[in-house]
């Protein structure tokens, strides 16, 4: 028999098993990994979360709403590409200028956002209206666009981005460059949507069971095209920071990094069943699997570690998902 | 409905028109170019300077990307071999993997030209190369005469980031550079690599480094565009051209421009365009199966020794070492300034 604060207990170290994970990890490599243990390490962890964190939000919000995005990626790609190509000044850019010099950080972000929400846009009707499979649609998109990117650079890159623009990935406020500050902003928005907001529970609602959500009278169609525009605008944002932190775009890059943020949602405890999750969870797991990233970069292991380290880490989240379920019922 | 119709019927047209390959009237015939990827400079520059110069000598290429798949690059092989072209030119994505398919092509009396990716396990035709492990002998001698002169002698700690590690094209580099490093154990090597050749990957390394270790002289990339985003990660931890001493290799336009603004010390050059005009002064001699001849040859200006090796005719032209004294040089195919002379035969 338990009693309800053994039950609060336990339901607060399942729905927050991720941090737990990440505390531990940490505190690990802390003690073992030598040069881990400083605040330049946890800057470039936090850092380096941001992007594939940033794609991870889009990502998760869809996974909920009982869809999924495999176009984040190359969306990420293709805004990086298009911000580098207009606002670089050599290689492919263009090398654009406004006046005043500072509208080019609103004008870049605001191309990125809507290329990011057409390609979204553009998913959703093909997933909502002509009722196709949203793997597969999503899949098309994850090719056609990173062709896209291909075809628009020749395969060539830009480089040296506007200087208005650069500030935001060196600019530092307490040693964390701009840029991980906007992740970090856009982590606590879209978990203020998703929990506070009837759009955001709605879309849970959806993913938990689409049809009752309509019979309750939710309008599901049009949510869900909100939630696919609202991921391509998110990817767009991704790439549009990727730009900014390597000054330019290659038409490479941001590959892989679907894996990644895949990887980050699931370990972040988003059900790939839909209708659980929650967004501060993801962007532990994204700190989780940047933590391991750069303590194999410090410990010079090779790389393919983390490849194997993040697939180990992917099947023990799931597992434990599976677990969560048999131990909340055991406390029922 | 009509417009449906005629939209459809203007497509089918379109499309017919982007498959139909153009028509060379004075061609001696098609020459399929197996590009490994297209996702980088050297590789899209590597198809515009064999198109033009094969098309000098009158062939017309037909450029096929494996998009860094080992096994698209195999079938492709396959389907090519049963087009019976002229020849193949290879530059493979893994150079063991390759290896039956080049066999079966020359079984099939289609000569194979490796380009830019030596293959010494089996027999071609010819090789154009720079010869990947000696761009890591260059990039050594390059290391060590910029720690002598920031040290005083070869000492010091350097980061090499590699390519993606499955890539034989980068073990290649990296075994050449710590094969001449290993002469010098004051001088440290920490080697990490960036997985699928992704910048930002070599950004993060970079990051990571340079808060770990802070007293890296001298960081080696394995490709320019990768010196790119460790440039944006040393500038967001306030460093400054020539802070800390920067290499990179492969000659893309990106790294010659990281030179000329004072970040990059060294690019290490691989000769495209001469490893291009040397498969084109060949081709004649490979596809009528007559006798190549080693000795040296003059190649867009460069000497080059062309040697009868196992895997068969070798021309190795040499990389060069470019800094800001000679970056401007219209040599260099990081200024994409290709030879606009014909390319004439081998007699």
């Amino acid at each position: 028999m338990t009693t309800p604060r053994q039950r609060a207990t336990a339901e607060f170290v399942l729905d927050h098993l991720v941090w737990f994970m990440l505390a531990v990890v940490l505190i690990i490599f802390s003690a073992f990994v030598p040069n881990f243990f400083q605040i330049g390490i946890f800057a470039n962890i936090v850092e380096q979360s941001t992007f594939v964190g940033v794609m991870a939000i889009g990502l998760a919000i869809l996974i909920i709403a009982g869809h999924m995005d495999l176009s984040v990626e190359s969306v990420a790609a293709l805004t990086a590409m298009i911000t580098g190509i207009l606002f670089c000044s050599r290689g492919i850019g263009l090398g654009l200028t406004l006046t005043p010099e500072w509208l080019v950080l609103p004008v870049s972000l605001l191309i990125a956002l809507a290329i990011g929400a057409v390609i979204g846009v553009l998913n959703g009707f093909f997933v909502i209206r002509l009722k196709m499979n949203a793997f597969i649609v999503t899949l098309a998109s994850f090719i056609w666009v990173r062709g896209l990117v291909v075809a628009i650079s020749g395969g060539r890159s830009a480089q040296d981005l506007a200087p208005s623009l650069r500030v935001i990935g060196i600019f530092q406020i307490l040693y964390v460059p701009l840029i991980a500050w906007i992740a970090i902003g856009c982590f606590a928005a879209f978990s203020f949507i998703m929990t506070r907001t009837p759009f955001g529970r709605h879309i849970t609602l959806i993913g938990g069971n689409a049809m009752a959500a309509f019979r309750a009278g939710i309008k599901v169609d049009r949510l869900m095209f909100i939630a696919f525009a609202m991921a391509g605008a998110i990817a767009g944002l991704a790439g549009w920071l990727l730009a900014i932190r390597t000054s330019g775009a290659t038409a490479n890059l941001g590959i892989g990094m679907l894996f990644h943020a895949f990887a980050a949602v699931v370990i972040g405890g988003v059900s790939l069943k839909g209708g659980v999750g929650k967004l501060p969870g993801v962007y532990a797991g994204v700190l989780l699997l940047s933590s391991i990233n750069t303590a194999i970069n410090l410990m010079g292991l090779p790389a393919h570690y983390t490849q194997v380290i993040q697939g180990l880490l992917v099947l023990a989240a799931v597992l434990l998902d599976t677990l969560k379920l048999q131990i909340r019922q055991r406390f029922a | 409905m009509n417009r449906i119709r005629r939209l459809l019927t203007a497509s089918i047209a379109l499309a017919a028109v982007g498959l139909v390959s153009p028509v060379y009237a004075q061609s001696k015939g098609k020459i399929y170019y197996m590009v490994p990827t297209l996702l980088d400079e050297f590789q899209t520059e590597s198809v515009s300077s064999l198109t033009k110069f094969l098309a000098d000598v009158g062939y017309e290429v037909v450029t096929l990307n494996a998009d860094n798949k080992t096994d698209l690059q195999q079938s492709q092989m396959n389907d090519t071999i049963l087009l019976k072209p002229s020849a193949i030119v290879l530059a493979a994505v893994d150079f063991n993997a390759l290896v039956p398919s080049i066999e079966k092509a020359r079984a099939a009396g289609i000569p194979v030209i490796e380009f830019d990716r030596q293959i010494k396990t089996t027999m071609s035709d010819f090789t154009s190369v720079a010869g990947t492990v000696e761009i890591g002998y260059v990039a050594a001698g390059e290391a060590q005469r910029l720690l002598k002169e920031k040290n005083g002698s070869v000492k010091g700690k350097i980061l090499q980031v590699l390519g993606d590690p499955s890539d034989p094209y980068t073990l290649d580099i990296q075994q050449g550079f710590e094969e001449k490093m290993k002469e010098f154990p004051d001088a440290t090597i920490i080697s990490l690599p960036a997985l699928q050749w992704e910048a930002s990957n070599a950004g993060t390394i970079v990051s990571d480094q340079i808060v770990a270790n802070p007293d890296i002289d001298l960081i080696f990339l394995h490709a320019a565009h990768l010196s790119v985003a460790a440039v944006a990660a040393l500038e967001a931890k306030g460093k400054k051209p020539g802070d800390v001493m920067l290499m990179s290799s492969n000659g893309a336009p990106v790294g010659l421009d990281l030179i000329r603004k004072g970040w990059l010390n060294v690019e290490v050059e691989q000769p495209l365009y001469a490893q291009a005009a040397a498969v084109a002064m060949f081709a004649d001699k490979v596809i009528n199966k007559q006798e190549i001849k080693p000795g040296k040859y003059t190649v867009l200006g460069l000497e080059s020794t062309v040697t009868m090796e196992t895997w068969g005719p070798n021309i190795k032209i040499p990389g060069a070492a470019i800094t800001k004294a000679n970056v401007d040089e219209a040599r260099f195919w990081g200024n994409l300034k290709a030879p606009a002379d014909k390319i004439t035969p081998v007699e």
